[in-house]
C-alpha cells in the first residue's frame, strides 16, 4: 500500500529521462511540463488498470491477465500501442521462460525445474 | 563477486526494456479499491504501455510547439484537442492569465443574464440559443 502520497506518482526523474531520450538533443523541457508528464503518466496507469478491471469483471473472472490489459488498451482507444506492445510482451514472455529454466538449472537437479506457475 | 553471477552474461536478467519502476506502477494500480492482486504480466504491460503513452504525449506536444522547448501549454493543448485524452483534462487544464479569466467571466456574465451558476456549460449554451432566437 502507498504510505506517502508521493508513492502514487511516478518518479519525475525517470519520466523526464524517458522523454528526453526520444526528443531531439538539447530540447529544454520546462519544470511544469515535466511534472505534467509525470502526472499524466500516473493517471494513465490508473486509467488503463480501471479499464482492464472492467474487462475482468465483465468476463466474470477474478484475476487480471495480460490479455485483459491488451483488450483494455483497445477499449480506451489506444489501439496504436497494441501492436508494439504485443511484440514487447512476446519478448518479455520468452525472456521470463528463459530466465526460469536458467534459474532452475542453476539450482541443479535438486528441485525439478518448475516452469511457469500459471498461464 | 559480480562474476559469480553468470546470469549477467546472458540477456536474461530483468527486462531491460522497462524504465519506469514496476514497484511504483504496482502501488498505483493497487491504490484502486477494485484491484487487489497484480500479476507480473499485467504489471509488465501496464508499465510498458505507460512508457509508450508518455513518449507519445511528449512527442506530440513537442511537435505542436515551436522552438526547441517543451512547455506545459503544449501538453495541455494536445490534451484538450484529443478526445482519447479526455481523462487528463481535469488534471491538465489550459492555463490562462488572470486578465483572460476576467474577460472570460465578463463575457459569460454578459451572455447568460440569468443564473448561470447552477447550470452547466451545455445548458447555458442552449439558453443562449433560445434567447438569441427570441431577439
Amino acid at each position: 500500500m502507498a504510505e506517502k502520497l508521493e508513492d502514487l506518482n511516478l518518479p519525475l526523474t525517470v519520466v523526464t529521462r524517458i522523454v528526453k531520450e526520444v526528443l531531439p538533443d538539447g530540447v529544454a523541457i520546462s519544470k511544469e511540463a515535466r511534472t505534467g508528464l509525470a502526472k499524466a503518466a500516473s493517471v494513465f496507469v490508473l486509467y488503463v488498470s480501471s479499464a482492464a478491471t472492467n474487462i475482468v469483471k465483465s468476463n466474470k473472472k477474478k484475476t487480471m491477465t495480460g490479455q485483459d490489459v491488451l483488450e483494455a488498451i483497445k477499449d480506451i482507444e489506444f489501439d496504436r500501442f497494441v501492436e508494439p506492445l504485443s511484440e514487447a510482451f512476446e519478448q518479455y514472455k520468452a525472456h521470463m521462460i528463459a530466465k526460469k529454466s536458467l534459474a532452475g538449472k542453476k539450482k541443479e537437479e535438486t528441485d525439478e525445474i518448475e516452469i511457469i506457475e500459471d498461464d | 563477486m559480480a562474476a559469480q553471477n553468470p546470469r549477467h552474461d546472458h540477456h536474461t536478467t530483468k527486462p531491460k526494456d522497462l524504465h519506469l519502476p514496476i514497484s511504483r506502477v504496482k502501488t498505483i494500480m493497487k491504490s484502486s479499491p477494485d484491484v487487489d492482486a497484480v500479476g507480473p504480466e499485467p504489471l509488465y504491460l501496464v508499465t510498458k504501455v505507460t512508457e509508450m503513452f508518455v513518449i507519445d504525449l511528449a512527442k506530440r506536444a513537442f511537435n505542436s510547439g515551436k522552438n526547441n522547448t517543451l512547455e506545459y501549454k503544449h501538453i495541455a493543448d494536445v490534451v484538450q484537442e484529443d478526445d482519447t485524452l479526455d481523462f487528463l483534462r481535469e488534471i491538465m487544464p489550459r492555463k490562462i492569465t488572470v486578465r483572460q479569466f476576467k474577460e472570460l467571466m465578463a463575457k459569460k456574465a454578459a451572455k447568460g443574464n440569468k443564473s448561470d451558476d447552477d447550470s452547466s456549460d451545455q445548458s447555458s449554451d442552449s439558453e443562449n440559443e433560445s434567447s438569441g432566437s427570441s431577439e
